[in-house]
Order: structure tokens, then C-alpha cells, then sequence
């Protein structure tokens, strides 16, 4: 087990960036507190260099590349989330300090705000370095614990409190209750095979098909992770959620915990799927994926469409894309190229996605307007209205955004998309991809409004104005900028998407000591000694 | 449980070799295997029907030591220990859970003066 | 330069010679030429690309380092000249680094290319399988044509930089950061064009300086037919550019790849298949690529029947009608056949197409520039007419003559431009002839006479300027070249040739020189008003008080500097001789070597050899060339003939004697028959000419023609269209739009807020999964 270690220093970096933080933000000294920022933002560059220098294709891995992309992508867009969320927390309080309040370490909550970010993206990371259940179970859980915290904590003013406090109660309870499910599925999973490794796991499915524990388990586990990424029937909580947070908290709810399941739900499939020797899913969990991807993507379409609040609307959008992901889960690997591998497009897409919604989120955590004498976020459409010419960077980043989620061609998220279609088009999932092409077009009438509206419509008279924290506009302009240019330099990343997605298969019926695995044969054997280790 | 019988001769079969004491049988699992799930649906209806919210964090520890007498259980039938760390980790987690699902509640209590869950629903739609 | 001494004498001789032999030119052209003679394959002359320096990539990025100063320019307000100057030191740096790009290649042997990959841009499978893959890099591909028209595009960039930096001052602070923008983008764009490795680049360039004209052509966008011009050219060039893509797509559906290296040798076996009279065994998929390459070329090269956008294109800025409309983009054509002319000699058709479009272009815009009072339009309908030498020079088998005579013809096209612009913008935007006469003779105007008249030479084909060899070597190739109706072609392009001489010195007659006597533009021009935008204030108006100011240092600088290159560059025509010339020399080493030429086209090869030796030793020359007939020499009339002598000698004097007689006649009723400033001789032609004139000066009604036949019929197409759409497709769309909406509110009160409703959704569905799994598994 120690070997691991080597897989895991980004984590190691975050977990001493975040024990910084907490230690430098109680210091009485303001300017030592000013730190705390840096201090994240130092970790996560940190962490990103690491990650991408990885080694793949470990021997427990059941997906033995995800990590040299998965890491790296977590800590960059993180690095984006936390300028985004940069003076949201404590920020009356350190200016009531720097005015002549005596300092209170019990009130001042910044740099456990900024411990907690780096615990939940740690958490992230360690689901794509998980190799059994054990470990996936409480990565996930990292990741979403200090989001409960995050969620409640980023509220401003008494309405903006209140309503962040109501935000966290729905997410915590229902999370529980989410986690309680995928608990109980990994229960069952490890129940119905014996062995709480993933590669052990496919092996035994390799060598004995299904068995009914074992897919009720994969089942709840399915849809108990379905919360992280707020997939139909766990999405009820997204859009309370989102509307209570503050704009970047709920930028940081659409990338990371979807990002930590979206990458739990890749690593549970694989078991059955792929890995298990069959190019398919069982049609079980296939069809159970199917209506779970077309539930998603529909239902969310539908409700974003009737918001008028648009962190709500881009809650719903968030479920929705989460829609179009499965369906590259469902296509699985395909011949492993990456127009085929449905894998690959999940994780380009993910990345598309986080540079998209963090901007979009970004521009809504720039802009405040007055309201019963305290300054609250933007809400409405109609406080962004003509934004391209009251705060034209912000505006066009706005534009730039939510074209790219559109999937606008030839913007970002549009190459995003395409994988999605080539691959699941590839493995015959025509009627599948027709629906995703109509939720496309039905998401079309929301985003154009937003864009129409920030465009051409003449300047709203609410009052808005900039938050006075220039760090979270250079975010939006960043992810304006970084849309654009991996619109041309994507393929980049398509690259390392395609090499991240490398599944591993595991051939023969007969006997687990048949098994073998394709890309490397030492793997199972490796395994194997593992699984002897722990037996005994 | 077709599959389960077979594994089970094989896990005995092997385990028998190496000297190991006799697994648990199939309809003893079977027993235990009820009981997390009567705890497991227990919680769940708990948690919906209760507006406590302390009733309804215990609910979900309930479905967490529903998991964790399933991954007993499990364990004890396949001659593992794997299934028994996994339960010190859940409790773990449980125990996390637990110390913030309290200082929420107590926030929360203080806002409303009530520990009803209804009471909040400012945001819908 | 024996040639000199014997012109005359020979001129007689040729014309008394050709009544004898007349019945040898006929036989001439039929005999085919021993097939190892020109069994070059196209692979062969060219060596495989090797990998270049990096710093080539710096030519096309230079101008892009322009655009982003002069934005900056822009967004800071700056009220200076500044954006001129640097885009003057971009682009003279670009310019400097194609110079050794140049060094680079020669000091390489002859036939070296160079590829330079800035960065992988395309790279997509879709199956691990052959054709499965498309690949396209960011590279550039420098051989010889690549360096022949970079020299010219980043070098007259330059200097008419140089020179818009005095011709748009009055921009400056409001329009001037803009216009210099697009002018570094267009030279990018160019670079793109010229230097891609591969035809997707060729494509991003391509649409590149279509933008850029777009956006010059419009640069006064206040003025609506400056508007109407450039959305006349966008969308004329779309026609084009569908070709061109459509083109680019069989392309790489027929042969798996974009890049030029990779492709000559699969066209190869094609190109062989042709040459051995097989030519019905080319799929008709791959004999259809060139056809579609050429309706791109006709597009941007504003060829029949797309050339319509060129003239109007005149609204811009001169020295974008100069650089863009003159000089380089609408050579892009010619450098898309000339590169891509291996995929040319596939098809029997392509190539006479191309000339008999060149062909009947060239004529018909000669006859509309004789009927134009508009300079700067005559100008443009030369532009045309040349264009369609050129495309002709394509066509017979002469890639070097076309590409001189693009050379040539960048030259003095862009000082005839630049002279004119020099005219309209000292004369507060007077362009018509009738009112502007003796402007030579003007204090201050010495230059630009002397560099009109200089351009005007060369346009006419005055002997012994670049203009003229140049032009000759594209009739003579047409007279030799057998092909479906060459002989015509020729003929065509003689006839026009002397219209070309008429029309010309024309303008050079009335304009600059005879009595002294303006009227400055009635309306003030934009350029010279207030960037189009503003209230037209007519500062200097009013005849009487208005005094013309004569060009600036910068003006008078490029006008110099570019009259002396018109000249210079028919000096390119006398080094490298064994290759006629040194431009010969550059197209010889590239792909738009025509020794694969296809047995369809039989050319006479010998020609060029003894036309070489003619060229060096003068009256020797003839001598020889007259000897080798007589024996025969492997295939008695390998060459054709014209007149029953060398073309390429016949030519020198028939069409030194038709451009003399097009100079004389303008001299005649334009210069010696001129009465007032505006009426001469000529206008007492007219009534016997019938309504012709008329006609040509309405431009043989040619865009009434496409209103009637194509703009009438689309738009009650589009009524219809609009109708249908409101009723039935806005229908749909609406159906589409409450469906989802009328699903959601259905499904909205789920979201009520309240925790235990979640929870009970989400128990819900699980226990519906579940249900449903159990129950797919059974």
C-alpha cells in the first residue's frame, strides 16, 4: 500500500495547504490573514504540476489514466473557483476589523473557508486515485463535507445568511440521505463480490457475470453517487442550493462534487462494464443509465427554462449537463480513439464545463446591486440586461460562457458536445442522441435569452454595480479568454482526454486465475498478490 | 442468490485449505442480510416522514449502520477482514457527519426557534 | 539586350515571313512532342519538404503582432501616426525575414522546399483504418512560388503602408488605428494563403483576406455605396469560396489528406493516366476537384462570371484598391492554380476552361474600361483584364508567364493605383477624366506624372518594359499550346492587348497631361472628409478657392520607389535565362512546374529552349531557331509557331505594334484631338460606333442582367420562403418552445422547497429504479 503514496503528493500539497491556512488565518495580524489566499493558490499550482506529473497506469487502477488528467484539471479550474471565491467569506468582518473592531478568532471564518475548499478539491482528486470502495466512499465523502460548510458559511448580509443557511439544511440532510444510498450500494457491491477492489471486482464479474446482490448494490451505488452530480431522481436539492450559496460557492458546487462523481460513477461502471470483458454495459445498468441520462437532461432543460432567477436557471443547467455526460458513460470506450470513446468525452467535457459554468458563475459574483440598504448578489435577468455595455468585460464573458454552454459552434462547449454525439452515435445509441440534440435545442431558448439580453437590451436601472474584488472579474475574463483558446488549442487536451480514458479489460469466464488483464499482464497478477495480502 | 451459493462452496472450498474456521452459512447471511435492510428502510422512511431534524439525522445514521451491519455481515461470510475496516471507516465518517449535522442544528434552531424541517422553504420553484 | 538593335527589321521580316508560312502553323501544333522530352514527373522536380528554421513563422506572425499594436492603438485612443509607423516596421520587418527566407531556400539547391509546423491544429481519427484520420498542421510551405509571392505581398505591404500613412491622415484618431488593423490582418491572412502547407491553412487565409477586404472595402461605413460594395464583395466571393471548399472536401475525401507534399505523389498516377491519352480513366470525382478549385480562383480573382465585386470594390481606400484589389488578393486565384497545378492536369477540361474564362474576362473588361470616365474604375476593369491574362497564362501550359505577369503587374498596377490615389485625394476626390487635365504639369506633381506614365507603359505593353515581357509570354504560350480553340484565345488576348494600350493612355493623356484645368469633386470625398462618420463639412469646397495639394514626402517616396520597381522588374526576365527568366526560374521549382503537362495539351516544348537561346544571342537567336526547324531536331515542330516564326519572337513585334497602335490611336483622339478638358475627338467617334459605347459604359449591362437572373428571382424565392416559414416552420418552432415549457411547469411543483418533498422524490425514483432493474433483469 505505501507505494501509493508516490500517486498522491497533489493531495499531500493540498492537505499542508489547507493545515496552513487554518493555522495563518487565526493570527491576530490582518496582513498574515491577507495570506491565507495566496497560501491556496500557491498549493494548488503546486498540486496541478504534480498531478499532471503522475504516473499512470497503476497496477490497482481500474481506469489507469485518469489520474495525470483528472488531477491536474481539479487543481487549475480550482485555482479559478478560488478566485472566484476570494473575499466571499469574512469580508464585512475583516472590514469591520481593519475599522477598529477588536480581532475575534471565533469570528473569523476566511481561512477556514479556504481549508475547507481545499479539503473538498483534495477530496475530488482522491476519487479519481481511488482503487477500491473503501477509499472511493471517503474521498466522496471529503469532498462533500466541507461543501456543507462552504454553502452555509458564504452567505452575506442577514438575507443572503438567511438564505445560505436554508441552502445548507436541504444540502446537508439530503446529501446524507444520498450518502447513506451509495453506503449502502457499496455494501452490497463489496457483498456480492467479495472484494472491495475495483480490479478485483471486474475480475470477478469477468469470471462470474452479475449476481443479483452485486446489482442492486451497483444500482444504489449508482444512484446514491447521482447525488454529487445532481442527476434526476437525486437533483431536487441543485437549484435551493444554488440560489442560497453565493455565486462562487455555487460555481464551486457545479464543478467539484460533479467532477468527484462523475469520476465515482466512470470507476463504478468500469467494473461491470468494460472492464469486465464485455464491450457493453449489462442491460440492466444500461437501461438504468439510459433513463437516468434522458430523466436529467429533460428535466433539467425544462425547469431552467421557466427560472427567471438566473442562478436557478443555471442550477437546472447544471443538471442537464450532467444529462449529457452520462451519455458518454454510456458509450463507453468504443475503440479508444477519442471521437469513439465515450470516456474521453466525459472527461473533456468536464473540463469544458468547469472553464464554462466558473465563468458564468464568475460574472454573477462580480455584480451586486443595492437592496434594503445591504448589497446583495444579482439575481434576475434583468439586473445583467446591456452588461456588454455597462461592464463590457464581464459582459462578454457572459456571452462568450453561455454560448460555449449552449454548445454554440465553434465555441468550447461545442467541441465539447461533439465527442458526446461521435461516441454514443458510435455505440448505437441513436435514439439517445437524438434526445440529446433536442434538449440542445431546447436549452438554446434559455442561454439566447441570457445572451440576447446581455447583448443587445438597453442597460438594466437597478443600480448594479462591481463588487470592488477585481480577482473575481480577472476570473470571469480568464474563463472567457480560456473558452476561446481552447476552442482552438482543445485538442490539446483532447489528447490527454483520449489517453486518460485507457480502460482496462479483463477477458475469461471460467476462473479468476484466468483473468487478464489487456493492456498490461503483470497487472492481475499484481492484483492478485494484493488480494492475498489482505485476505490473510 | 443463485451466484451466492456457488461462491460460497468456493470460498469454503479455499478456505478449508488454508485452514481457516467454517464461514458463515448462506441462511445465516440471510438473517443478517433482513435486518440491514429492515434498519436501512427504516431510516429512509424515518427520514421522510419525521420533521425533526434531529429525528431525521438519526435516520440517516441509521441507514449508515444498516451499511455497516451489511458490510459485517459480508465479511464475516467471505472470511475477510476487508468488510470490517471498511465499517471503522464509516463510522468515522459517521461520526464527522454527526458533529456537524449538530452545529448546523443548533444555527439553525437559533434562527427559527423551531427544529422543523418545513420551516425551511423560502426557495422553490 | 541584342534584341534591341534588330526589332525593326525583324518586325518587317515577321510580318512578310508569316504570309509564306501560314500552312506550317497549323502542322505545327498537332505534332506531339517525343514523350521523354517532358516525362518529368511532378514528383521529380520537386524534393521531398525538409524541415525549415523556425523563424520563417515569423513572416505571417510579424503582421499579427501589428494587429494586436495597432488594437492597442486603438482602445487607447491614439491621435498620432503612430498605428501607421507600426505597421510600416511590422511588416517591413516581415518583409526583411522573407528576403532571407529567400537566401534561405537558394542557399538549398535548386528545387528545395521547406516546411514549417507552427503547431498541430488538426488532428482527428475516427476508426484506426486508412482515410480514418485527419490531419492538418499549422505549417507553412516554402518553395519557390511561396517565396515569389510573399517578396511582393510583404513588400508592397510596406510601402503602401508607408504610403496610406499619408494618404489617410485625415483619419487620424477615428478611423486610422481601424484601417491599419485590417491591413496587418490582411497581410497575416496573405501570409496564410500564400505559405500554408497544406489547403486548410490556404483556406483560413483565403477567407482571411476576404474579411479584410470586407472590412476595407467598407472602411467608410457611413457611405452607403462604400457598404453596398463590400457586401456586394463578401457575397460574390461566398460563390467562390463554396467551390473552393467543396474543392478542398473531395480533395481529402478523394485522397485522405490536405497537405500539398503529401499529395503530389497520389495525384501522380492520375496525372500519367492523362499522359497517356487515358485520360477517361480518371474517376470523374478527382477530374471534378479542379473545376472546383477554379470557381474559388474565379471568386477572389473576380473572373466571369464573378468579377462584378472587383469594380465596386473601388469605394475603399485607395491604397487598399492599390495593395489588396490590385496587387495581391486577387492573384490569390492564380496562386491557387499555380500551386495546386498538378490537380490541374487531371482534368481535360480544367485548363481550357480556365483560359477561355481568362480569355473572354480579359476582353470584356478591356471593353468596359474604354467606355469608364472613373479612373480608379478603369483602373479596376484593367485589373480584371489582366487578371484574366493571367489565368490564360495558366491555361497554356505558361505558369511562368503567369506568375510574371502577376509579379510585373503587382507593380505598376499598384503605381497606377497609387497615382490615382494621389490624383483623387489632392482634387478633394475628383476621379473623372473630363474634369482633370494637365495634372502632370502641376506644381508638385512632377512624380506622379512621371509614375503614371511609367505604369502606363508597362499596362500597355510598351516594348521593353516588364509589363511587356510579361504579357508577350502569355500570347506566345497561347499560340503554340494546342488546345481546344487556343488559336483564338490568342487572338482574343492580342485584340485585347491593344484595347488594353487604348484604354490606358487614355487616361494618361487627358489626365496628366494637355492644357492645365481641374474641378475638384463636386461632393467631397469621404477620405478627405471627416472618416464618413461625421457632419460632411466641406472644408476646402467651393471651385474657385480651392487650391489641389499635392502629394507628401511619403507619397512622392512609394510612388518613386515603385515606378523604379515597375521598371527594375523586367529585368527579372534576363537573369536566369535557361529558365526565362528568374521568376521563370522560382515557378520551375515548384509545383506549378508544368513539365507533368498532360498530353492533352501539347506544348511546344522546344519553343522554350530556343526562346531562351533567342533571348541571350539576338539575331543569332532567330537564326538558329529558323535552322533547327528546317532540321527537324527530333520532332521538326516540337514548338508551335506564330506566323510561321518563333512565337515568343513573333510576338515581341506584333504586339509591340498592336500596343503602339492602341498608344498612338489614344494619342491621337485623346491628346492631339482634345479640344477643352473634357471633350475630345474621340466623342465624335461615338455616334458612328452605334450604341456600343453606350452599352460598354453601362458595362454591357452586365449586373442588370444578374439582378433580373439571380437577385429578382431569389428574392420572391425568399418571399415565398419567408412566408412558408412564418406559417408552417415558426409553427413548429413555437409547438417546440411550449411543449418543453408546458413539461416543465408540469413537473415544477416538485420543486416546492420543502426538504421532505426532496426526499420523497429522490426515495421514489430509487425505489422505481430498483423496481425497474429487478424487473429488466428477470
Amino acid at each position: 500500500m505505501i507505494e501509493r503514496i508516490g500517486y498522491l503528493w497533489p493531495e499531500i500539497v493540498l492537505f499542508i495547504g489547507a493545515c496552513l491556512t487554518m493555522v495563518i488565518g487565526l493570527s491576530p495580524n490582518a496582513d498574515m490573514r491577507k495570506q491565507t489566499g495566496l497560501i491556496a493558490g500557491v498549493s494548488l499550482l503546486i498540486a496541478a504540476a504534480l498531478g499532471l506529473a503522475t504516473p499512470a497506469a497503476p497496477t490497482w487502477a481500474i481506469l489507469p489514466g485518469i489520474m495525470p488528467f483528472a488531477k491536474p484539471l481539479i487543481a487549475l479550474v480550482g485555482l479559478l473557483l478560488l478566485l472566484v471565491n476570494i473575499g466571499s467569506v469574512d469580508r464585512d468582518e475583516e472590514a469591520a476589523i481593519a475599522a477598529g473592531k477588536p480581532f475575534n478568532p471565533l469570528r473569523v471564518t476566511g481561512a477556514e473557508f479556504y481549508a475547507f475548499f481545499l479539503f473538498s478539491l483534495m477530496g475530488a482528486m482522491l476519487c479519481a486515485t481511488a482503487g477500491d470502495l473503501i477509499w472511493l466512499f471517503l474521498a466522496l465523502e471529503l469532498t462533500s463535507l466541507p461543501t456543507y460548510v462552504m454553502v452555509v458559511l458564504s452567505g452575506r448580509g442577514k438575507k443572503g445568511f438567511d438564505r445560505s443557511q436554508e441552502a445548507g439544511v436541504k444540502y446537508f440532510f439530503l446529501g446524507a440521505l444520498g450518502a447513506g444510498i451509495f453506503l449502502y450500494g457499496f455494501a452490497l457491491l463489496y457483498g456480492g463480490t467479495g472484494t472491495t477492489q475495483f480490479v478485483e471486482i471486474a475480475q470477478h464479474f469477468a469470471a462470474h457475470g452479475m449476481n443479483p446482490i452485486a446489482t442492486v448494490g451497483l444500482v444504489l451505488a449508482l444512484v446514491g453517487v447521482s447525488f454529487k452530480i445532481a442527476a434526476v431522481p437525486m437533483h431536487f436539492y441543485t437549484a435551493d442550493v444554488y440560489q442560497g450559496s453565493s455565486g462562487g460557492v455555487a460555481a464551486f458546487l457545479a464543478f467539484v462534487p460533479k467532477t468527484a462523481g462523475m469520476i465515482s460513477i466512470l470507476l463504478l461502471v468500469s467494473t461491470v462494464g468494460w472492464a469486465a470483458g464485455q464491450g457493453s454495459l449489462p442491460p440492466a445498468i444500461e437501461s438504468l443509465l439510459w433513463a437516468l441520462a434522458v430523466l436529467t437532461m429533460t428535466v433539467g432543460n425544462v425547469l431552467a427554462l421557466l427560472q427567471s432567477s438566473l442562478k436557478r436557471m443555471l442550477a437546472y443547467s447544471s443538471i442537464a449537463h450532467s444529462g449529457y455526460m452520462l451519455v458518454g458513460v454510456i458509450a463507453g470506450p468504443g475503440d479508444g480513439s477519442f471521437v469513439s470513446s465515450g470516456i474521453a468525452a466525459v472527461l473533456f467535457y468536464l473540463l469544458c464545463y468547469g472553464v464554462m459554468s466558473t465563468g458564468v458563475f464568475a460574472v454573477l459574483a462580480s455584480l451586486e446591486r443595492k437592496s434594503g440598504g445591504e448589497a446583495v448578489e444579482v439575481e434576475s435577468l434583468d439586473d445583467i440586461k446591456g452588461l456588454c455595455r455597462s461592464h463590457p468585460w464581464l459582459g462578454w464573458s457572459m456571452v462568450i460562457c453561455m454560448l460555449s454552454l449552449l454548445g454554440f459552434p465553434p465555441i468550447l462547449g461545442f467541441f465539447g458536445k461533439v465527442p458526446l454525439f461521435t461516441s454514443a452515435l458510435g455505440a448505437g445509441h441513436v435514439v439517445l442522441v437524438v434526445i440529446l440534440a433536442l434538449n440542445s435545442a431546447i436549452a438554446a431558448f434559455y442561454y439566447l435569452r441570457v445572451v440576447a439580453g446581455v447583448m443587445i437590451d438597453p442597460e438594466s436601472d437597478s443600480g448594479v454595480r462591481d463588487t470592488g474584488v477585481p480577482a473575481r472579474v480577472i476570473a470571469a475574463v480568464i474563463s472567457g479568454v480560456l473558452v476561446l483558446g481552447l476552442s482552438v488549442f482543445g485538442n490539446v487536451f483532447m489528447g490527454s482526454g483520449e489517453k486518460a480514458a485507457e480502460v482496462r479489460r479483463f477477458v475469461g469466464q471460467s476462473d479468476e486465475h484466468d483473468t487478464d488483464s489487456v493492456p498490461l499482464d503483470e497487472h492481475s497478477e499484481a492484483a492478485e498478490d494484493e488480494h492475498h495480502a489482505v485476505s490473510h | 442468490m443463485l451466484g451466492m451459493s456457488d461462491m460460497m462452496h468456493m470460498a469454503s472450498a479455499t478456505l478449508a485449505q488454508a485452514g481457516y474456521p467454517e464461514a458463515m452459512s448462506t441462511p445465516a447471511l440471510a438473517h443478517y442480510l433482513f435486518l440491514s435492510a429492515v434498519l436501512f428502510v427504516i431510516g429512509i422512511v424515518g427520514f421522510v416522514t419525521r420533521r425533526n431534524l434531529i429525528i431525521m439525522f438519526l435516520c440517516t445514521e441509521l441507514m449508515f449502520q444498516a451499511a455497516g451491519l451489511a458490510l459485517i455481515a459480508f465479511s464475516r461470510f467471505h472470511l475477510h477482514h476487508t468488510g470490517q475496516t471498511f465499517v471503522i471507516f464509516v463510522l468515522t465518517i459517521a461520526a464527522a457527519e454527526a458533529a456537524l449535522a449538530l452545529a448546523l442544528v443548533v444555527l439553525l434552531f437559533r434562527k427559527k426557534d423551531s427544529l422543523s424541517g418545513e420551516e425551511w422553504r423560502e426557495m422553490q420553484g | 539586350m541584342t534584341t534591341l538593335t534588330h526589332i525593326i527589321p525583324s518586325l518587317v521580316a515577321s510580318v512578310t515571313g508569316s504570309l509564306v508560312q501560314d500552312g506550317h502553323a497549323d502542322a505545327a501544333g498537332e505534332v506531339g512532342h517525343a514523350a521523354e522530352q517532358v516525362s518529368h514527373a511532378v514528383s521529380q522536380g520537386i524534393t521531398p519538404p525538409v524541415d525549415g528554421p523556425l523563424w520563417i513563422a515569423l513572416i505571417p506572425l510579424l503582421p499579427i503582432l501589428g494587429v494586436v499594436l495597432t488594437t492597442l492603438c486603438a482602445i487607447f485612443k491614439v491621435k498620432s501616426k503612430l498605428p501607421a509607423f507600426l505597421t510600416v516596421g511590422c511588416l517591413a520587418a516581415s518583409f526583411g525575414l522573407t528576403v532571407a527566407m529567400y537566401q534561405h531556400l537558394s542557399g538549398m539547391g535548386p528545387g528545395s522546399t521547406v516546411v514549417v509546423t507552427a503547431f498541430e491544429w488538426f488532428d482527428l481519427s475516427w476508426g484506426a483504418g486508412e482515410g480514418q484520420r485527419f490531419q492538418a498542421d499549422f505549417a507553412f510551405y516554402v518553395d519557390t512560388l511561396t517565396c515569389l509571392w510573399m517578396l511582393f505581398v510583404t513588400g508592397l505591404g510596406t510601402l503602401i503602408a508607408l504610403y496610406a500613412s499619408e494618404y489617410m491622415a485625415q483619419d487620424v484618431g477615428k478611423g486610422y488605428s481601424r484601417f491599419f488593423m485590417a491591413f496587418n490582418l490582411f497581410v497575416f491572412s496573405m501570409a496564410c494563403l500564400v505559405m500554408g502547407e497544406n489547403l486548410l491553412v490556404l483556406f483560413l487565409g483565403w477567407e482571411g483576406v476576404g474579411l479584410c477586404s470586407y472590412l476595407l472595402i467598407g472602411y467608410f461605413y457611413k457611405k452607403p455605396a462604400a457598404v453596398e460594395a463590400a457586401k456586394k464583395a463578401f457575397i460574390v466571393n461566398r460563390i467562390g469560396d463554396l467551390g473552393l471548399l467543396l474543392g478542398i472536401f473531395l480533395t481529402f475525401v478523394k485522397f485522405g489528406t490536405v497537405s500539398y507534399p503529401e499529395l503530389w505523389p497520389l495525384v501522380e498516377p492520375y496525372i500519367q493516366m492523362v499522359k497517356s491519352g487515358h485520360a477517361g480513366d480518371v474517376p470523374l470525382t478527382v477530374s471534378l476537384i479542379p473545376i472546383l478549385l477554379m470557381v474559388g480562383a474565379f471568386g477572389k480573382s473576380a473572373q466571369l462570371p464573378l468579377y462584378v465585386w472587383l469594380p465596386d470594390a473601388m469605394e475603399g481606400p485607395t491604397p487598399v484598391s492599390a495593395l489588396i484589389h490590385a496587387a495581391t488578393m486577387v492573384t490569390a486565384g492564380v496562386y491557387l492554380i499555380a500551386r495546386m497545378y498538378p490537380m490541374f492536369l487531371v482534368s481535360e477540361y480544367a485548363l481550357p476552361i480556365v483560359g477561355w474564362i481568362g480569355a473572354l474576362t480579359a476582353l470584356l473588361a478591356a471593353t468596359i474600361g474604354m467606355a469608364q470616365f472613373d479612373i480608379k474604375r478603369i483602373m479596376a476593369y484593367s485589373t480584371v483584364s489582366q487578371l484574366g491574362y493571367m489565368f490564360c497564362g495558366l491555361a497554356v501550359l505558361s505558369s511562368t508567364g503567369a506568375a510574371f505577369h502577376v509579379f510585373t503587374h503587382a507593380f505598376f498596377k499598384a503605381t497606377l493605383f497609387l497615382c490615382c490615389g494621389a490624383v483623387m485625394h489632392g482634387f478633394a476626390g475628383q476621379l473623372d477624366l473630363r474634369k482633370l487635365s494637365g495634372v502632370a504639369f502641376m506644381k508638385g506633381w512632377g512624380i506622379v506624372g512621371i509614375a503614371m506614365l511609367v505604369g502606363c507603359l508597362n499596362l500597355a505593353g510598351f516594348p521593353f518594359t516588364a509589363g511587356f515581357f510579361s504579357k508577350d509570354m502569355i500570347l506566345a504560350e497561347s499560340f503554340v499550346t494546342a488546345g481546344p480553340g487556343y488559336g483564338a484565345i490568342g487572338w482574343i488576348l492580342l485584340i485585347t492587348a491593344g484595347l488594353t494600350a487604348y484604354y490606358t493612355f487614355r487616361v494618361f493623356f487627358r489626365v496628366f497631361v494637355g492644357p492645365k484645368a481641374f474641378e475638384p469633386g463636386d461632393e467631397l470625398h469621404e477620405d478627405h472628409g471627416d472618416d464618413g462618420h461625421g457632419d460632411e463639412s466641406r472644408p476646402e469646397a467651393g471651385a474657385t478657392k480651392f487650391h489641389p495639394h499635392a502629394p507628401g514626402l511619403a507619397v512622392n517616396l512609394v510612388l518613386g520607389i515603385l515606378a523604379l520597381a515597375s521598371i527594375v522588374a523586367a529585368g527579372a526576365y534576363f537573369v536566369d535565362k535557361e529558365d526565362h527568366g528568374w521568376v521563370g526560374r522560382l515557378v520551375h521549382e515548384s509545383s506549378a512546374n508544368y513539365t507533368g503537362s498532360a498530353a492533352f495539351l501539347e506544348h511546344g516544348d522546344g519553343a522554350h529552349r530556343l526562346e531562351a537561346g533567342a533571348t541571350g544571342d539576338g539575331e543569332a537567336g532567330a537564326v538558329e531557331h529558323g535552322e533547327a526547324g528546317a532540321a527537324g531536331h527530333g520532332a521538326a515542330a516540337a514548338h508551335g509557331s506564330f506566323l510561321g516564326m518563333d512565337p515568343h519572337k513573333a510576338m515581341y513585334y506584333v504586339s509591340s505594334v498592336v500596343g503602339l497602335i492602341g498608344i498612338g490611336a489614344a494619342f491621337y483622339l485623346h491628346y492631339l484631338g482634345r479640344t477643352t478638358a473634357a471633350r475630345s475627338k474621340a466623342d465624335d467617334l461615338l455616334p458612328a460606333l452605334g450604341p456600343i459605347p453606350r452599352w460598354a459604359q453601362h458595362k454591357w449591362y452586365v449586373d442588370e442582367f444578374y439582378n433580373a437572373v439571380i437577385v429578382v428571382p431569389l428574392r420572391v424565392l425568399a418571399h415565398v420562403f419567408h412566408a412558408i416559414d412564418r406559417l408552417l416552420v415558426d409553427g413548429v418552432v413555437n409547438l417546440a418552445g411550449v411543449l418543453p415549457r408546458f413539461v416543465g411547469s408540469r413537473i415544477r411543483p416538485w420543486q416546492n422547497g420543502v426538504m421532505h418533498g426532496y426526499a420523497v422524490g429522490m426515495v421514489g425514483g430509487l425505489a422505481l429504479l430498483i423496481a425497474a432493474v429487478v424487473l429488466l433483469s428477470m
